[in-house]
């Protein structure tokens, strides 16, 4: 089988001056990724993930062992044409502003003028940077870098994306769109290796994960199987009476099993982030709510990544008539950066300079967009046969379609 | 080449927006100017073209050699030490596309630059004349003596190898050696008398005459044209003027020495002039005999009260208009293009192995012994003959790789209006940027592509 990341007894010694061998970073480590996964890199600090990973791209020699990335050497145009790279933290050239740098690392890939401004455009909008995209990336706050590091990972389109804790220095929001669109690109049928400590991060998206502790593989395996307890069993039902509850009790002692009965808590990350939407919900447009960030729209709608591809092969799509989940799509107040007449300026700005593309703007979050599920399904449907097409993976129709589960914003974007 | 000409459009950016190359911009701009208006010389027209040139191409040399070492060595350490090389050798590049690229956008700027400053100080120089309000007779000597770019002609090297031979031998007989030159080597010797004996024929006591004969002198417009012979006097005794005669004659002195006429005029001249200062004759090029014949005769009149010599390596020589003013200027500017091409190979050279502090210390001590090169390898001439052979044949190898920037100094050309001729330029582009700069960029290209670029982090 093809594996698209494969170390074979992979080995990094760090020596000291004398040439003594003196911390084994990787030892003898045999991953095996393969393609169309998403697979956890897992480990304390200083287990040797980043390590790995920096052999496995050429920026460290192995020591013993070597690394194959997309069944090639890693460090080869042909292979690295088709990676894309998040490193632990963005490492960006603060002089350039976020457009020079997509378009710098576009130039990188020897993509032309045309396409690099086309996917520059998107990816911009996608990870939300669109209305700062011309101040020094230097300026930038740390969750901002991290975006706009997102996005020079994701210019060339790549099969294999490597991303090293791509959550740092995000607040709960972001981190929940950067894992939305984890999931959207697997379904693309790009595989994915992510590097994190963060657990929930890696609970949430990873298919298959290895934990690694001194340099070793200390577990690796299905998520599902590795934290699956086999004699146990739940069950979760409504609010019932106590009544009911002490009658359910009965019952399984007659069995003599050990049972608990409470109300299940809710994770902080739903409660965090129902509570930021319901916040904004009720703030009107004008009271200074203003958002930078469109990845909700393009993580949840399935059809955002699409959407990069589609103005590559200029299709006319008519754009963004649907609504995504209310949960990812909210604006972050603390990346909150330009007012909202500024945003409109932009739109109108931005619409005027690519004809191409039509898009509804205007009074923006005053009036937001509520398409009936039935266009949004019918415009997901083109977009995504436009993908599979450019992707060459065919996808059930519609597996990426959500209903809409209330106003979106999406009218507002520019 | 997409990708090389991103990284150099990319170091561009990075040199202009960092404020590094803005500096040294800024301080040119201002610097320049000023320079024209102050520059006084020695208080003629001629040298107040002089002095500006000479320090104003200096002055835009050195800054632009220091913006390119630091330019050349930060667009390449930053990267590792800010760990953008992370996110760009993971893109379909080559390592050595990457340096190429920073080299190139280096390169890019000093042309840009070298241009745009050697543009002003030719604007300058040519504009001063205009604005000084210069005499006709003073426009006149700045068109022979400065707008022009002469081809200069040297007396062959007078070869006394025999004479010292027989000197060495005759003092050896005598057993004079160890009193004569005590505690010296053989070479040393030899060279101090080979010296001595070279003088001994430049020199001309009161009433002696000195001849220097040139062949092949071809001006290129004999009637219309000058000859300039420049000179250097030295005294065994310094007059209370510091002035000493000089009776000269320019021409075809052949039929002087078989007594029969010849059509060439000679040039009767009789001057005062400084002692160990240059000074130039000016005669008209019809001096020179037909089949390109010239003789230039000096004799110590008895108004003096001294020896006359002429130094063995500057003494004398006969100059002649051969090219015009710009052609040369532009040919002085490749030359300091040259070596900042050169120092940018050396730069990403250092870089890539060394931080950026220790890179900017090591091509700082290359630029300085370029700089200095002349001392630097006379004195380990004396040296390795001292130590002896091993010496010769390891550090003599290295010190003879090191560029001499002294000797292409295009002020040295520009103030006397010497030709740089293209045969020299030739032969400085082949030494320093086919040899050195090849050499250093191939050695930097292979350490960069197989060192690691991350950092040990646990």
């Amino acid at each position: 089988m093809d594996y698209a990341i494969e170390t074979v007894a992979l080995t990094k010694v760090f020596s000291d001056w004398w040439g003594r061998a003196k911390v084994y970073a990787v030892d003898d480590l045999n991953l095996q990724i393969r393609p169309n996964e998403v697979f956890g890199l897992l480990g304390p600090n200083g287990s040797g993930k980043t390590t790995t990973i920096k052999m496995l791209l050429g920026l460290l020699h192995p020591t013993r062992g070597h690394a194959l990335i997309l069944g090639g050497d890693g460090t080869h145009p042909k292979i690295s044409a088709r990676v894309g790279f998040l490193p632990e933290e963005s490492y960006l050239y603060r002089f350039l502003n976020a457009r020079e740098t997509l378009d710098f690392y576009g130039r990188l890939f020897g993509l032309d003028s045309r396409t690099r401004e086309m996917r520059t455009e998107a990816l911009l909008e996608m990870v939300g940077l669109k209305a700062v995209a011309s101040r020094p990336v230097g300026t930038y706050s740390k969750g901002m870098a991290r975006r706009i590091g997102l996005a020079q990972a994701l210019i060339n389109d790549p099969d294999l994306l490597i991303l090293d804790e791509p959550t740092t220095g995000l607040d709960p929001i972001g981190t929940r769109q950067i894992k939305d669109l984890i999931m959207k690109l697997a379904e693309r049928g790009k595989t994915v290796l992510l590097c994190s400590h963060l657990l929930a991060d890696v609970e949430d998206v990873c298919d298959r994960i290895a934990i690694l502790y001194g340099g070793k593989v200390q577990a690796h395996g299905r998520v599902k199987d590795l934290l699956q307890k086999t004699n146990k069993r739940q069950i979760l039902t409504s609010a019932i009476s106590d009544g009911t509850a002490d009658r359910i009790r009965r019952i399984l002692q007659e069995e003599h099993a050990d049972c608990e009965i409470s109300s299940p808590m809710e994770r902080l990350e739903t409660f965090f982030i129902n509570t930021v939407v319901e916040a904004q919900q009720q703030a009107t447009p004008t009271s200074g709510a203003v958002s930078t960030t469109q990845i909700g729209e393009f993580l949840t709608a399935g059809a955002r990544q699409g959407d990069i591809l589609d103005k590559l092969v200029a299709a006319p799509v008519v754009e963004r008539a649907e609504a995504g989940p209310v949960r990812t799509e909210r604006p972050q107040p603390h990346e909150a950066v330009v007012p909202e007449p500024n945003k409109d300026l932009l739109a109108k700005l931005t619409r005027s300079a690519s004809s191409s593309k039509v898009e509804p703007v205007g009074p923006g979050r005053t009036q937001p967009a509520v398409p009936t599920p039935e266009t949004t399904v019918h415009q997901e449907q083109v977009r995504k046969n436009i993908l599979d097409e450019l992707t060459g993976k065919k996808h059930p129709d519609g597996s990426t379609v959500k209903p809409s589960e209330g106003p979106g914003e999406d009218g507002g974007h520019a | 080449m997409r990708r090389v000409w991103a990284v150099a459009t990319n170091t561009i950016r990075q040199a202009l927006r960092m404020k590094v190359a803005a500096i040294f911009i800024v301080l040119l701009l201002v610097l320049l100017p000023v320079m024209g208006y102050t520059a006084s010389g020695d208080g003629t027209l001629k040298g107040r073209l002089q002095t500006f040139i000479s320090y104003g191409l200096s002055l835009t040399g050195l800054l632009l050699s220091l913006l390119t070492i630091i330019a050349s060595i930060y667009s390449v350490t930053s990267d590792i030490e800010h760990r953008q090389i992370y996110t760009v050798v993971t893109k379909p590049i080559r390592r050595y596309q990457l340096i190429l690229g920073k080299l190139l956008g280096v390169i890019v700027l000093n042309v840009a630059l070298l241009t745009l400053f050697s543009g002003i100080i030719y604007g300058v120089v040519v504009l001063l004349p205009r604005f000084a309000g210069a005499s006709a007779e003073e426009r006149v000597q700045i068109d022979n003596e400065f707008f022009t770019a002469r081809a200069s002609l040297v007396p062959p090297q007078i070869d006394v190898s025999k004479e010292v031979r027989e000197l060495y031998a005759k003092l050896e007989a005598n057993d004079q050696l160890e009193a004569a030159y005590p505690r010296s080597s053989r070479e040393e010797i030899l060279k101090y008398l080979t010296q001595r004996l070279r003088l001994e024929r430049r020199a001309a006591t009161i009433g002696q005459v000195l001849i220097w004969e040139f062949k092949n002198v071809r001006p290129s417009d004999p009637n219309n044209q000058s000859l300039f012979i420049r000179f250097k006097y030295d005294v065994s005794v310094t007059p209370p003027d510091e002035q000493v005669y000089g009776s000269w004659r320019i021409g075809d002195l052949r039929g002087w020495q078989t007594g029969t006429s010849v059509d060439t005029p000679v040039w009767p001249v009789l001057r005062k002039d400084p002692v160990r200062k240059f000074r130039e004759i000016e005669v008209p090029a019809t001096a020179v005999a037909k089949d390109g014949y010239l003789a230039v005769g000096f004799m110590n009149p008895t108004l003096n009260n001294t020896v006359v010599l002429f130094p063995v390596d500057d003494g004398l020589e006969v100059l002649y208009k051969a090219d015009s003013f710009l052609a040369n200027y532009v040919r002085a500017v490749l030359l300091i293009l040259f070596r900042l091409v050169f120092l940018a190979c050396l730069g990403v050279m250092a870089a890539s192995f060394l931080s950026f502090p220790v890179a900017i210390l090591f091509c700082l001590a290359v630029f300085v012994t370029g700089a200095a090169s002349g001392g630097i390898i006379e004195s380990f001439g004396y040296m390795s003959r001292n130590v002896g052979l091993v010496y010769q044949y390891t550090i003599q190898a290295v010190i003879q790789l090191l560029p001499q920037f002294d000797k292409m100094n295009p002020a040295q050309f520009l103030v006397p209006a010497r030709l740089i001729s293209w045969g020299l330029l030739g032969r400085v582009a082949l030494g320093l940027l086919c040899l050195r700069a090849a050499l250093v960029l191939v050695l930097g290209l292979i350490i960069f592509s197989f060192r690691e670029l991350a950092k040990v982090v646990i």
